[in-house]
């Protein structure tokens, strides 16, 4: 797979990880969802797996020690575009918890 | 001592007392990774990495410290042996 | 002399943060500019607008130019006034040809001693050149490279040369950095709960603060290791051990090691002629090659030229890694034979390495570098969202006490922040609106950035009355349309200059340009949207009533 498409899905996985993680927290999830109790746990799995596949996507696409810090700054990104998109726009983070769960 | 003397005398005591508590651990450090075996740029270099947390951490507790007298104490005390022992390990014969 | 410890963190977190605060964000922005340095000395210096090249061959192309390079003539005449006015004997020896993977120019350096012991620093003098290396030919004019060879300065030293203050100015404000990271965590006492809280609709000094917190913890990792890799980088700056209380010992261990590495510390004294250096840079490749890291040459280095006991060390360029160059393999230059290849670095020497090169980032990768660039630019925001809320905070005390802090706090802000912003904008304007053909045109360059800094000051001094009546001054607006106007002032005199406007280079691919004039269009359009927004506030009336 070429690098920039790993790079790219990494980007996303940090995204996906942090934005659970934030929704996690009530307050946010009341921003998002209006109303309700997240489900903590679950979501913080869920976090959990999407920051560690964002790390492997790293290291398929670089040099371990480049790799290593884009991984990290993917999640510094992924922290202030959540915390943006909470402040301006909580709807875009509508997509990662559909209405379903 | 009225307050504002006191800050300058932390102030002081964080930057260029804990520049020479930092000056002494480097001195230390490297005749500590010479004994050790490392070759020079590597006993500097381990120095190097190391001796910005002491720094760091000394200048904060000069500030959260009870006394200022101990900070000076230790700071200038503490830089002085060290460079002393540092200095005195090169000079020994392995 | 606190409270407690939280107030004593408290504190220093403040003082720490404000008084060296002003010093940080101008480092922090020009180290933001300076991950790109390279793309903006292309759009600076049109002539050297074409794709980044390898390495050329060193006896043909490069090894003439180094030959007939001289010192700096304001070093050559600062020597010769030290000699009493006699022309001090030059003899060359070392020479260096350095490039990286987004130089379209290479740098040529020549070291010259000046006939006495070479460890008197004032015995060493430097001449440089930068050549085009599809024909070997000088940059005419040899024009200032805005980037990498001002805004970066400006970024280690702040351009305060006089015994190397500027350093030491950068790395007191660097240590501050750390103390404030560490007195911020210690003092904030909610961080994982508001760790994505930003309410922009809230109170001036409430939204201020949280963005505060939010850019400083987001990006702590960033903050934290720039600053420990930056001080770390300067280190034998402020710790020179090993060149004063162990001199002695020093220089027994580092001639013990050359020569266990087989290299000779000093020259013969016998002059010989070098041998083909492009056969050993071959040479050196297949031996990266074959040790699994086929590279590219990062820099070549000739020592003791001319003599017989000269070597010649080729260095690997670490595009696809952290560490910058590596894996040095020095050859005997009188014959080509390998004297010594560098063995995999240390344990301590690796972490060096990667500290080192995480900061310098010579790798070749984009979207590090952008994200590099986020990182700076919270840097920036956490600190000038810290001076915003010590003004909020104290503006209405000082106002009512009569004191004049917050005032001057808020005037430094503006001189500092927009000012640097309106400053650096109009160097980029004055190099396109300059004649190519004006006599010290980088020196008039360079009054354009300090003029225009001044005046900024200026500005912000006499508009900032109004903090007098806790009244926000209208400086911060007024400095926000300057940098938007002479932003997009700058992108519209590089299409009218030099042809290559936003439509041609994106249509070629010629990112460097490219990215520039949108970045300038960017930052130009976010400062137009600021002023918008300041405009909107000050028009809710303030109700602390009037100054008697």
């Amino acid at each position: 797979m070429p690098e920039a498409l790993l790079q790219a899905l990494a980007m996303l996985s940090s995204l996906c990880g942090m934005g659970w993680l934030a929704l996690a927290m009530e307050e946010h999830w009341r921003q998002v969802r209006g109303a309700g109790v997240p489900p903590a746990a679950r979501l913080r799995a869920l976090a959990a797996v999407a920051i560690a596949a964002s790390l492997a996507l790293c290291l398929a696409a670089d040099h371990p020690s480049i790799a290593v810090l884009v991984w990290i700054m993917s999640l510094v990104a992924a922290v202030l575009s959540v915390a943006f998109a909470l402040a301006a726009r909580p709807r875009w983070l509508a997509w990662l918890v559909p209405a379903s769960r | 001592m009225s307050r504002r003397a006191a800050i300058v005398s932390r102030v002081l005591a964080a930057v260029a007392g804990g520049w020479l508590f930092a000056w002494g651990f480097v001195v230390l450090c490297l005749a500590l990774g010479r004994r050790a075996g490392l070759s020079w740029a590597d006993a500097q270099t381990l120095a190097w990495l190391l001796v910005f947390g002491v720094y760091v951490t000394t200048a904060c507790w000069s500030f959260c410290a009870a006394r200022a007298a101990r900070v000076w104490l230790v700071l200038v005390g503490g830089g002085l042996l060290m460079t002393g022992a540092g200095w005195g390990l090169m000079a020994a014969p392995t | 002399m606190f409270a407690s410890f939280r107030h004593s963190m408290t504190w220093l977190h403040t003082w720490a943060g404000l008084v060296l605060g002003y010093v940080l964000v101008v480092v922090f922005f020009f180290g933001t500019l300076s991950v790109f340095d390279r793309e903006i000395d292309r759009w600076a210096i049109p002539q050297t607008r074409f794709a980044p090249q390898p390495m050329p061959s060193f006896d043909t192309m490069l090894r003439p130019v180094l030959e007939r390079i001289r010192p700096e003539p304001a070093d050559l005449a600062a020597a010769r006034e030290r000699a009493g006015g006699a022309l001090p004997a030059l003899t060359p020896v070392e020479w260096t040809a350095y490039t990286t993977h987004r130089d379209p120019v290479l740098l040529l350096y020549t070291e010259f001693a000046l006939g006495k012991d070479p460890a008197e620093p004032d015995a060493v003098l430097y001449g440089h050149a930068t050549i085009d290396p599809r024909d070997g030919r000088l940059l005419p004019g040899d024009p200032l490279k805005l980037g990498s060879e001002f805004f970066y300065p400006m970024h280690i030293g702040l351009h305060l040369t006089w015994h190397d203050v500027g350093y030491w100015i950068v790395g007191l404000s660097a240590l501050a950095m750390l103390c404030a990271l560490v007195s911020g965590v210690v003092i904030h006492r909610r961080l994982f709960r508001e760790f994505f809280t930003f309410r922009p609709r809230k109170h001036v000094q409430r939204s201020t603060l949280d963005l505060h917190n939010l850019t400083g913890v987001a990006a702590l990792p960033f903050h934290f290791f720039f600053a420990l890799s930056g001080l770390t980088i300067f280190a034998g700056m402020y710790f020179p051990v090993s060149e004063t209380l162990l001199k002695p010992q020093a220089q027994v261990a580092q001639a013990a090691e050359a020569r266990a590495r087989g290299l000779p510390a000093r020259a013969a004294g016998v002059a010989a002629p070098l041998a083909s250096v492009d056969a050993m840079v071959a040479e050196a490749r297949r031996r990266w090659a074959a040790r699994g890291m086929p590279g590219e040459v990062g820099m070549v280095q000739v020592e003791h030229v001319g003599d017989r006991d000269s070597v010649v060390a080729v260095y690997r360029a670490g595009s696809d890694r952290v560490a910058l160059l590596g894996q040095a393999i020095h050859f005997e230059a009188t014959t080509g034979r390998v004297l010594h290849e560098e063995p995999p670095a240390t344990a301590v020497t690796g972490v060096n390495d990667f500290l080192t090169g995480l900061h310098l980032q010579q790798f070749h990768h984009w979207l590090l570098r952008w994200l590099y660039v986020a990182g700076g630019l919270a840097g920036c925001a956490c600190i000038v969202t810290g001076f915003l809320f010590f003004v909020e905070k104290r503006k209405r005390q000082h106002a009512r006490a009569g004191v004049g802090g917050a005032r001057w706090a808020d005037a430094m802000a503006v001189a500092t922040v927009t000012g640097m912003l309106v400053a650096t904008t109009a160097m980029l304007v004055a190099n396109r609106l300059l004649p190519e053909a004006l006599a010290g045109r980088n020196d008039w360059q360079q009054r354009a950035f300090w003029g225009a800094w001044l005046l900024a000051f200026v500005h912000a001094a006499w508009r900032s009355r109004p903090l007098r009546q806790a009244q926000p001054s209208p400086a911060w607006r007024e400095q926000c349309i300057a940098v938007a106007a002479l932003a997009w002032t700058a992108v519209a005199l590089n299409a009218a200059t030099t042809g290559d406007h936003l439509l041609r280079t994106l249509a070629q691919g010629y990112w460097p340009v490219a990215g520039v004039d949108l970045a300038l269009l960017i930052a130009g359009a976010c400062a137009a949207g600021v002023a918008a927004r300041l405009r909107g506030r000050r028009r809710a009336p303030q109700l602390e009533g009037h100054h008697a």
